[in-house]
């Protein structure tokens, strides 16, 4: 036995939240060959098949690009300093791809870790995720290599499977009951179980040689390629690092959270010019040592949900699963 | 319409210190009266303008901007306002198609002598941009989504044409040779996963050269990670050179120590291929192969329907594609001829360009990123191929393009005889729309 729902029903659905005001995000046809992530105008524009993975990630929907954390006003002498969080309306992620809720509760644990991330944590939980488990993969995938896979319901509030013209949902908690309960039919068609990519490397490995290899030639000879721009951590749904600017002039302005990336020159050089990341190659191994070292033995969690983004993303075709295979060959 | 009656537009002047400061300043000793809507920026000569300086103004509320400077043949500095008025030129264009509304820019000469002229000039700005109205229009969506412009076929998958297997044993064997004999140390070419970087002859066979080999190899050579490998090979296709041209000619290659293997090319079936007329890379130390493609009359392109739209609403275009901006700059990484060190998008004291991937962070990034390719640009149209987003970014490039070729019948990287388009200066540029 299992819940059911029409695809009809469920953009029906979709114009219902938008119209009591939740903002609905999944994603959307930019144009031909290009879905991106994005808040919905209708329901029409959401577009659930036909692509492997969106180019961007939904992590722009909890942590996005560009955030005011406050702003200021100079008067006179007087200084009026006002709070950058506007109210923040219940969302709900539509569509989303089970790779790109699981980095959710990844993400957690670091905007939680010491300081507990109020402009996050605002977004996080106002934030309800209806994942669509895939039914497809590409050569980019590989989440069955972290542990994830086509259906894994990490991070989700309710999952939703395509039964060709309806989809099988499971609510996986009280937030996501809430959304479908009462609109859902009982069926006894349930969702087969689905293979996923085959797994491509072994984390542990992965862990061992950046630590054990982490002066060997092997970073600089395989990541000749790269040619350090951010395309693959801004598209990526775990990669969070940010830079805090202060913008603005002598009468007013804004403090600014922005995405950062590692993989740029600027983001470790010192005031003194050193940079004691020097080279890309030393930029991509922090790369991997953050996501399959560092993170791990912080909060025991792969910084990586395979969903292949970098992959996607790389003008040059290259990409962390580039590495992490070539580092499995090294072994 | 009370909003025209109590409308006080709002001119920033950028004005040269030695001949239109001065001439402001005589009005005044000479009471003559002007309206008091210009507000002066004095800056050391036209020709220190930074661009950027226009577009700011806009963004802090200028409803029309006015750069002013010395007549030609008066420059305090010889020739800076040549140089400024070669740049304007090509700018004037830039922001055309970005959707700026040309009728709130101007240029005018005025001399330290021509305190009337100064008074008559501001007086009619501020008359006609009162006619305007204020600028809403920038950065401004229109919020009903365009259909887009027309976009190319999705590609077929490309298969390798017999003469292409032919090419890649012939330049396999030409690295191995080059390799073996220690001519270079590597050789940057193209892989079955992305570039590669051949340094043994026994690596050579993980060279290929199908329709997948897209990108401009040239853009490595700036890499240092690059240049300690030693002498290099690099792989180009006739379109890829012209960025060779450009750099030898800024001094970023040095020619004699870069071997340069060229290959015949008919064509990646991607849209700029089909115009173009290097099929067959003329400086390379080898070429390899035979290109049989003839180059076809440029058909209708997306910029063509870009520029049919007006002002307003291309403004209303760029916005939502700018929206997709995630400042991941791989358009810049990607570009061969975004060499600098340091970008300017990257300077923080004090900050150029914000870093925000907001709509006045976006515009400028974009607007900056364009005109530094001013008369540099070869068209290789990397950057809208990198761009994630998918921005199209190359139109920007084109129109410079376009206007380069127009005005001054320049064409980058065509020609390594001919001096660089910025940089350079004719008493001869046209200056129709300096007042």
């Amino acid at each position: 036995m299992s819940e059911i729902l029409s695809k009809d029903a469920l953009r029906k659905l979709a114009a219902e939240w938008l119209t009591q005001g939740k903002v609905v995000a999944g994603p959307v046809e930019e144009k031909p060959g290009l879905v991106l992530y994005g808040q919905l105008a209708s329901p029409e524009s959401l577009c659930l098949e036909g692509f492997i993975h969106p180019a961007n990630s939904a992590k722009e929907f909890v942590f996005p690009r560009h955030e005011r954390l406050c702003s200021y006003r100079l008067e006179g002498n007087r200084v009026e300093l006002a709070d950058g969080g506007a109210e923040i309306p219940a969302q709900i992620l539509l569509g989303v791809r089970p790779c790109d809720a699981a980095a959710l509760p990844i993400l957690d644990h670091v905007f939680n870790w010491d300081y507990q991330d109020e402009a996050y944590n605002r977004r996080r939980q106002a934030t309800t995720v209806v994942t669509l488990a895939c039914a497809a993969y590409d050569d980019s995938c590989f989440c069955t290599s972290v542990g994830l896979g086509p259906q894994a319901e990490r991070g989700s509030d309710v999952m939703l499977f395509d039964l060709g013209g309806e989809y099988e949902v499971r609510c996986l908690t009280d937030k996501g009951r809430a959304l479908f309960a009462g609109k859902t039919q009982t069926s006894e068609k349930t969702a087969p179980a689905v293979t996923g990519p085959e797994v491509k490397f072994q984390p542990e490995h992965i862990r061992q040689f950046v630590n054990e290899q982490f002066t060997s030639p092997f970073w600089q000879d395989e990541t000749l390629a790269c040619l350090g721009c951010g395309a693959c951590a801004y598209n990526c749904p775990t990669c969070h690092c940010f830079d805090i600017v202060d913008e603005g002039n002598t009468r007013h302005g804004e403090r600014v959270r922005n995405w950062d990336s590692c993989q740029f020159v600027q983001f470790t050089v010192h005031a003194s010019g050193h940079n004691p990341r020097p080279d890309q190659g030393a930029r991509q191994r922090q790369r991997v040592l953050h996501k399959f070292s560092i993170y791990p033995q912080k909060f025991n969690e792969i910084l990586c949900t395979g969903c292949g983004n970098c992959t996607r993303n790389c003008p040059e075709g290259q990409g962390l699963l580039t590495l992490l295979t070539g580092i499995e060959r090294a072994l | 319409m009370s909003e025209t009656s109590t409308f006080e537009p709002k001119i920033i002047a950028y004005v040269c210190n030695w001949c239109t400061y001065l001439g402001a300043d005589l009005a005044g000793t000479t009471r003559l009266e002007y309206p008091a809507n210009v507000r002066i920026v004095r800056l050391p000569c036209t020709g220190r303008i930074d661009f950027n300086l226009l577009v700011k103004a806009f963004e802090i509320g200028a409803d029309a901007v006015l750069v002013s400077g010395c007549h030609p043949g008066d420059c305090h500095y010889t020739a800076g306002n040549y140089h400024a008025r070669r740049r304007w030129i090509l700018f004037r264009e830039l922001l055309d198609t970005v959707g700026f509304d040309l009728r709130r820019i101007h240029f005018t000469w005025i001399s330290a002598a021509e305190g009337r002229k100064w008074q008559q000039e501001v007086t009619r700005i501020t008359e006609e941009t009162r006619q305007l109205g204020p600028y809403r229009d920038l950065y401004h969506k229109n919020g009903s989504k365009r259909p887009g412009l027309p976009v190319a076929p999705p590609k077929p998958v490309p298969s390798a044409k017999p003469s292409m297997q032919a090419q890649e044993q012939q330049l396999r064997e030409s690295c191995r040779k080059l390799l073996a004999d220690g001519t270079v140390k590597v050789v940057i070419g193209y892989g079955a996963e992305g570039p590669v970087f051949i340094r043994r002859a026994e690596d050579v066979d993980k060279l290929v050269w199908n329709a997948n080999c897209l990108s401009n190899l040239t853009a490595y050579l700036k890499r240092k990670e690059i240049k300690r490998l030693g002498k290099a090979a690099v792989v180009v296709k006739g379109c890829d050179e012209r960025a060779l041209v450009i750099l030898e000619k800024e001094y970023q290659v040095d020619r004699p120590n870069q071997r340069v293997i060229g290959m015949a090319c008919d064509g990646m079936d991607e849209p700029k291929c089909a115009t173009c007329e290097v099929h067959t890379p003329r400086f390379a130390d080898e070429v390899i192969g035979e290109s049989a493609a003839q180059s076809a009359s440029p058909s209708a392109n997306a910029l063509d329907a870009l520029m049919q739209l007006s002002p307003a609403e291309r403004m209303s275009w760029w916005a939502e594609q700018f929206e997709r901006c995630v400042k991941c700059y791989a358009c810049r990484q990607v570009c061969p001829l975004c060499y600098c060190e340091r970008c300017i998008a990257d300077k923080n004291r004090p900050v150029a360009i914000d870093t925000s991937a907001t709509p006045e962070g976006n515009f400028a990034w974009h607007i900056t990123r364009a005109f530094h390719l001013a008369g540099r640009c070869i068209g290789c149209g990397e950057c809208a191929r990198a761009c994630p987003e998918g921005i199209p970014l190359n139109l920007l490039n084109m129109t410079l393009a376009k206007a380069a070729e127009k005005h001054f019948g320049y064409r980058a990287g065509m020609d390594p005889k001919v001096e660089p388009l910025i940089g350079t200066y004719a008493l001869t540029d046209k200056e129709d729309f300096i007042r």
